[in-house]
């Protein structure tokens, strides 16, 4: 029976392997009362590193029983790829960052929870004046089509006009406030050498900053991108947004490039404006290295008011999570976006606070940074990425009539209504 | 028989059958050693290629595999409707006819210009050799600057010869171009060394006797060095055809496709279709499509190898 007995200890062994295994494997998720969760996000560049890392580090001391590791990616295309394997590999994290379209994408396959029940709950949720509070634009964001939140605001932004104020004033010329007067500032800058603006139009894989700033014109001259569920790309307003750009390409005071060509075309001092998101503040005043006073200002607006294209992503919680982990990831959430460490993030980062409760707070900072309540107004009026999985065909769409208007002389008209149909098809699957 | 000769089949008969268990034991022994590289080249290479031919089957849902629905071969049949794929046809042979060219002209030419003697060959060899080991991504964006059309070193150089400038990147005819121009620069060391190998072999004596019977230069490379040099000829077009089949990380970081899909090749376009646009099924039928071609030359060229040996 030697061999018996030598069998039953390897069994037993074994089996006590296996059930400290399965301990282990549960203690991930909570060890001694702490749980454990993560958050996959992209604020890997210059000041949005630290600043992440220490409100995690305050919430943490807030909340001892609660462990927070971030994943840090290096850019938007990286998180998403990697949040679309580690959904696709059953192995998510708790968290994520993410645009409307892909949580759109995210909830049909079920992967994430709504989060009305939290927001709304009476014990832990968001109090109907604080929910007031949050920019109606950023408010109106955190929706999909099915009426329930499915998104926490955390890095918002939208669009801004920087400029070179010395070049401005040396012109005699003022500050654009419409696109018509953009337009007949621009054209005066255009000489030496010089331009008015660089933008980059994106392609069908990767929209850019010119498909977004061509989004905010579109609504500008009273348009819109989407009604009742499916896109709208070829209206009279996208074709004049579209056709005021071709003008301005012709007349040599708009110029295409790639890798952030507004920033570095105003940065070297050769274009007078750069209109991109208020987060690349940073980066602008970077390039501008001091050669001149960079100021900034509102969008241009048009006959509907100012259009204006919200960028930046939200949070959502993954299905794969625990009870324990959902609501700590939303103590998390919610934590980030109230009005002390929103304006952290806000002053440290570029990015815009989520609540207008927030600006008090920050009244300080913005009377040496004026710009910062400049863009936060445009939250009001500011549109997210359509809430359909479908919008980032259409997006794509929408940068591939701009490329073959400004890149290859295009007719407006009829680039937008090739875009439209092939974004129709995608609509209807 | 006699005894002698019984023993001796004994002894031949013992060692057919130490041969034969030595060659068991060694053919073990191989196994064993191989099994590693086999485990590795089993679950990253030919596990996946199966699974990307049942995917192609579905409509899959990356996301949700659960939600995925079988539609048999109609990825294939969409494929065969689809304009954007026949586009990316079109330019794959447009990438695929100039880099090979490219490679197979200017390779053999650097090549019998750098088999000569001389320091300065040395320093030409570094030159031209150094770009292949470069990496990828790091040296396409710095091309994305060198063809920068405001502020690139090319658009520099076309301004200060009163030549009008050119989009290059985002210039739909010369956006093709200017990949092919940086995708040559990059590989180009890699065709040289083959050629320079291939030059080793060449008959130094046919050489130097068809120029004493008085033949030029081009005489000599045409008649007596390009003959002999037709199987690595061979050897490169095949295998810089099958790389380019497969060029993607150039086209990503310079053009994302565009502009306009000037430079959607198959492989670029079944990236898009799959990670993009979340059209896994049929991004995978596209890569199974891609599969075909360059099994087929793969073939070819060990048939091409074979037939040298």
């Amino acid at each position: 029976m030697h061999w018996h007995r030598r069998s039953l200890i390897v069994a037993v062994v074994l089996l006590v392997s296996a059930v400290a295994a399965i301990a282990a494997y549960g203690a991930t998720a909570r060890s001694a009362g702490t749980v454990n969760i993560t958050f996959m996000e992209a604020m890997a560049s210059g000041t949005q590193k630290p600043a992440l890392e220490l409100l995690t580090k305050r919430f943490e001391a807030q909340n001892p029983n609660i462990k927070v590791t971030l994943i840090a990616e290096p850019n938007y295309g990286v998180l998403q790829q990697k949040e679309q394997a580690s959904i696709a590999a059953g192995n998510p994290p708790t968290i994520g960052q993410a645009y409307e379209n892909w949580a759109a994408g995210y909830a049909d396959a079920k992967a994430i929870i709504p989060i009305s029940g939290y927001v709304n709950n009476k014990k832990i949720g968001v109090k109907p004046a604080d929910q007031k509070a949050i920019w109606k634009g950023v408010w109106k964001d955190l929706f999909l089509p099915d009426g329930k939140i499915w998104m926490w605001p955390f890095n918002k932004s939208d669009y801004v006009m920087y400029y070179n104020a010395d070049k401005l004033a040396k012109a005699g010329l003022q500050v654009p406030k419409t696109w018509v007067q953009f337009a007949t500032v621009a054209k005066a800058l255009t000489k030496n050498g010089n331009w008015a603006w660089s933008t980059d139009t994106g392609t069908l894989a990767a929209p850019a900053d010119g498909t977004i700033v061509l989004m905010a014109m579109i609504h500008a001259f009273g348009g819109d991108w989407i009604k009742d569920g499916k896109p709208t790309l070829n209206t009279k307003a996208a074709i004049k947004a579209l056709g005021y750009l071709a003008d301005l390409k012709k007349s040599g005071a708009l110029q295409i490039g790639t890798n952030y060509p507004g920033e570095t075309a105003l940065g070297a001092g050769r274009s007078a404006f750069d209109l991109s998101t208020i987060a690349g503040y940073p980066y602008e005043l970077s390039a501008d290295g001091g050669k001149f006073s960079m100021k900034v200002a509102a969008l241009p607006s048009g006959r509907n008011g100012q259009g204006n294209a919200m960028a930046g992503t939200n949070i959502v919680i993954f299905s794969k999570s625990s009870n324990a982990q959902r609501a700590a990831a939303w103590q998390y959430m919610k934590f980030l976006s109230e009005p002390r460490q929103t304006a952290y993030w806000a002053e440290e980062t570029g990015y815009l606070p989520v609540t207008q409760k927030a600006l008090p707070i920050m009244k300080r900072y913005i009377k040496t940074h004026p710009y910062q309540q400049i863009a936060a107004q445009s939250l009001q009026v500011a549109r997210g990425n359509p809430p359909y999985a479908w919008w980032t065909t259409a997006e794509g769409q929408l940068a591939t009539a701009l490329q073959a208007v400004l890149d290859n002389g295009g007719n407006p008209s009829h680039a937008l209504a090739t875009a439209q149909q092939k974004a129709m098809a995608a609509a209807n699957g | 028989m006699s005894t002698a000769e019984g023993a001796l089949g004994g002894v031949r008969a013992g060692s057919r059958r130490r041969a034969s268990a030595g060659g068991i034991r060694s053919g073990r022994y191989a196994f064993l050693f191989l099994s590693p590289a086999l485990l590795i080249f089993a679950v990253f290479t030919i596990g996946p290629a199966i699974f990307v031919l049942y995917i192609s089957l579905f409509d899959w849902n990356l996301l949700n595999t659960a939600m995925s629905k079988f539609v048999g071969l109609q990825n294939y049949r969409q494929i065969g409707s689809s304009h954007d794929f026949w586009h990316s046809i079109v330019t794959s042979v447009y990438f695929v006819g100039c880099v090979v060219a490219g490679s197979t002209i200017f390779g053999l030419g650097i090549a019998l210009l750098l088999s000569s003697r001389g320091i300065v060959r040395r320093i030409v060899r570094l030159a031209v050799l150094t770009p292949y080991f470069t990496p990828l991504v790091a040296t396409s964006i710095v091309w994305v600057w060198i063809f920068n059309p405001q502020f690139g070193l090319l658009d520099s150089v076309l301004r200060m010869l009163h030549v009008p400038e050119v989009g290059w990147l985002q210039s739909t005819t010369w956006a093709m171009p200017a990949v092919i121009v940086y995708t040559l620069w990059h590989d180009l060391g890699f065709t040289v060394i083959i050629f320079l190998a291939g030059l080793a072999t060449v008959s130094t004596d046919l050489r130097e006797a068809a120029r004493v019977d008085g033949a030029r230069y081009r005489n000599e490379i045409r008649d007596v060095v390009l003959p002999q040099l037709t199987q690595t000829i061979v050897f490169v077009v095949i295998i810089t055809t099958i790389d380019s089949l497969q060029a993607f990380t150039q086209i990503y970081t310079m053009t994302q496709g565009g502009p306009l899909g000037a430079t959607t090749t198959t492989g670029f376009l079944l990236y898009q279709e799959s990670f993009v646009f979340y059209h896994t099924g049929f991004g995978a039928a596209i890569a199974v499509v891609l599969f075909v071609v360059i099994a087929l030359f793969t073939l070819l060229q060990l048939r091409v190898s074979r037939r040298e040996a």
